[in-house]
């Protein structure tokens, strides 16, 4: 009884603390946006704000691909292809009437006054709901698109998913590849331009949600990882991780795989929609080159280097290739090489540090590799020609680090796989027991002890002073030996 | 009408024939040992019984019912549950969720409700646990309380064989294939093995097919012994007729070429 109200105590504290730590949340995120929007913002506030933005969005399509990644443990490389349908969709069904006028002016697009006329606007007036077709509820015809374009990706979800599910790991990986680059591709041909307007695609998508209103995307964003956290601690989720863990095994203990990696796929589509649909509000309009696979890419690195089928992982590996991309823009300028020069021995000397404190951590000897002393020197020796490059012409010279964000993030993530292959957080997911340091997999003196004598016997009963049984247990195994 | 029912079953590899001809028959609430020569076709024969591979010819009924061609997981659903001779538990996830991931076939709520939490989840969720520790606690307190929560890859070689025959019965099968699930345990860990195999019968009411390699295990439990060799039936009975029997002691030990060299007959070199 007293375990159990120990129990219902801390349920009650978690979720004391939880709608504590999510109001908290809110206030930051309110408060970052009023500054954002404000008269004459800040130009660092406003961006921030866009960075926030990016994470949101992006964060809603990597946690959905962690699903079919971490969760079903299937590699899949097309999740830019949900995107795109779910964005395509949303940015139809929302588009402005100023934007659909011009395309139907135009003479190069090829999309017709049917397809022109698919939006929520003429669903809702042809339904006699004029309150709803007012500027002042543009925000539930977005909410409409948004939940449309998810179901059309989880329908091309379903598609997709139900042939090449039945693959296994590389060959699946390539099959989900190709269809990702099917549906970008198909998007431009001629039998989709009508919906898809082509290779122009279209601009003209309002941008007030997913720009100044913060709380939408990152609403989408809680509601997506209610869905993933409830989903992976629900019977479904353990049948997906013990697909994961070992398909035959699943199988054989009674999970039909082919259903629940459908199940899987098709709740991922939906949510890489619902991204997409963010994803061209932000931009503010819909075209090809939005949905590259370099996005299926940043979303496969988000979830590696923060933790493989963990939700907080993720969050945080999105956060980490949001910050780099949008904050390394000064790697990308030019400088003198003196100064590269000393970028490069800092670099170096962090190196070495780290590899000093990482020996120390692991208890590894000896502490100072061999690497350190050639690290450190060559840092002194960067730093040091930095230092006297205005006596030389050759330092004088500027040089520009083209991609050097994108440099920047793949050396990242190889120090990562090196050094926590499982990512940041690996497995583990953040929960208030974790931050209390509550830990039920670990035994009270008393289980110890039962668990010891399980174990061993003999340890008990010389304990007891049971010399007889001491024995007979020796007689035992004499005999078996 | 018996649980299982093999017919004739044949089974090949390309060229080689694994499984010629089988005949076996197990009545309800028997405990059967497969036994055998290494490559005798004992797993082979487990798996044809559930649904990894196709027999090449012949008939497997459950409780009356063909299960030829029918997928792994639909011969759960009708109550054949199986452990495998190298562990394929769920490494990564705690005991508590190995046990409980074979009664997911069970559940007949949606995915939404589950994830909405619905009072009827709930109740499954609960029962589903509970269920969980009933089979559990077959080892005793071995795998109960902060054991629950630990992964499997923290667990010894014995605590994961337990585990597995666990998770073998948590399905909510009738009839429990155990491939040698005394495998890598010590003396005293197999006689209690042996015990829990003969409770798992006796208060569990499940049907006992078995592969075994230690002959003590097999002698002490199995109502009748089936011996394979090279994929053929060589033999089949009570536990010391069958030991005695010169073909298996032929298929264990080979042929005598000289009456001087080679095991005497009367030390057949299996234990009695």
């Amino acid at each position: 009884m007293a375990a159990d109200v120990g129990v219902k105590n801390k349920d009650a504290r978690n979720t004391l603390l939880g709608f504590l730590g999510i109001a908290a949340l809110v206030l930051v995120l309110l408060f970052v946006q009023s500054l954002a929007t404000a008269e004459d913002p800040l130009r660092g506030v406003a961006k921030f704000n866009g960075a926030l933005t990016l994470f949101a969005i992006w964060g809603i399509a990597a946690v959905s691909l962690n699903l079919i990644n971490g969760t079903l443990g299937i590699l899949s490389l097309g999740h830019h292809g949900f995107m795109l349908i779910g964005g395509y969709a949303t940015g139809l069904l929302i588009l402005s009437e100023d934007a659909r006028n011009r395309i139907l002016v135009s003479g190069r697009s090829t999309m017709t006054e049917r397809t022109l006329g698919l939006s929520v606007h003429s669903w809702f007036e042809s339904l006699g709901l004029d309150a709803l077709t007012t500027d002042d509820t543009l925000w539930l015809r977005y909410l409409v698109a948004i939940v449309v374009g998810g179901l059309v990706a989880a329908f091309a979800g379903l598609i997709v998913g139900i042939p090449s599910l039945r693959l296994r790991g590389d060959y699946l990986a390539i099959v989900t590849f190709g269809f990702g680059e099917i549906i970008r591709l198909s998007a431009s041909t001629r039998l989709f331009a009508p919906l898809t307007n082509g290779a122009l695609g279209f601009p003209g998508v309002p941008q007030r949600f997913a720009s100044d209103q913060l709380l939408w995307p990152f609403g989408l964003l809680a509601l997506t990882v209610f869905v993933m956290a409830k989903l992976k601690y629900s019977s479904y989720g353990r049948a997906m991780e013990a697909i994961r863990e070992d398909e035959i095994a699943a199988e054989a203990m009674g999970i039909n795989l082919a259903y629940h990696k459908v199940l899987g796929f098709v709740i991922a589509a939906f949510f890489a929609g619902v991204a997409g649909g963010l994803w061209v509000s932000w931009l503010g309009g819909v075209r090809l080159d939005f949905f590259l696979f370099q996005l299926t890419f940043f979303f496969l690195v988000a979830i590696s280097v923060g933790g493989t089928g963990s939700i907080t992982g993720v969050l945080l590996g999105t956060a980490l290739v949001v910050f780099i991309r949008q904050y390394g823009d000064p790697l990308e300028q030019s400088y003198a090489v003196s100064t590269w020069a000393q970028l490069v021995g800092v670099v170096f000397l962090i190196a070495a540090g780290a590899v000093i404190v990482y020996r120390s951590a692991r208890r590894v000897r000896p502490r100072v590799h061999p690497v350190v002393y050639l690290l450190g020197t060559a840092a002194l020796v960067a730093i040091l020609l930095g230092l006297v490059a205005p006596s030389f012409d050759f330092w004088q010279e500027t040089f520009r680090g083209f991609g050097m964000r994108a440099i920047f993030l793949s050396v990242l993530l190889i120090v990562i796989m090196i050094f926590r292959p499982s990512g940041i957080v690996g497995r583990s997911e953040f929960s208030w027991a974790w931050v209390f340091g509550e830990r039920r997999d670990q035994p009270t003196e008393e289980e110890r002890a039962q668990d010891a004598w399980l174990t061993n016997p003999e340890l008990q009963r010389r304990l007891a002073g049971d010399e007889e049984n001491l024995h007979s247990i020796d007689g035992d195994s004499k005999g078996e030996s | 009408m018996a649980m299982l029912e093999i017919e004739g079953v044949n089974k090949a590899f390309g060229g080689l024939q694994a499984i010629t001809s089988l005949d076996l028959r197990v009545e309800k609430g028997e405990i059967v040992s497969v036994i055998g020569p290494n490559g005798a076709g004992k797993t082979t024969l487990f798996n044809l019984i559930t649904g990894v591979y196709r027999p090449d010819s012949g008939n497997i009924q459950f409780q009356g019912r063909s299960i030829v061609g029918k997928k792994p997981n639909q011969i759960v659903d009708l109550g054949v549950a199986r452990t495998f001779q190298n562990l394929r538990l769920f490494t990564n996830l705690t005991v508590l969720d190995n046990v409980l991931i074979p009664q997911h076939h069970k559940l007949n709520s949606t995915w939404f409700s589950a994830v909405l939490k619905t009072p009827a989840y709930r109740r499954k969720e609960q029962e589903m646990r509970e269920f969980a520790l009933e089979k559990l606690s077959f080892f005793g307190p071995r795998l109960m309380s902060f054991r629950l929560y630990q992964p499997v890859y923290v667990l010894s070689y014995a605590n994961r064989r337990r585990t597995e025959i666990a998770r073998a019965m948590a399905t909510g099968a009738k009839l429990l294939l155990l491939d040698e699930p005394s495998a890598g345990m010590n003396p005293k860990e197999t006689t209690e093995i042996t015990q829990i195999i003969r409770r798992m019968r006796d208060e569990g009411g499940y049907t006992i097919l078995l592969v075994e390699h230690k002959m003590n295990l097999v002698g002490e439990i199995s109502d009748r012994v089936v011996v394979l060799d090279y994929g053929e039936k060589i033999a089949e009975g009570a536990y010391q007729q069958v030991v005695n029997d010169p073909k298996v002691i032929e298929a264990y030990l080979g042929k005598r070429v000289d009456d001087d060299e080679g095991a005497s007959p009367e030390e057949p070199g299996l234990p009695r």
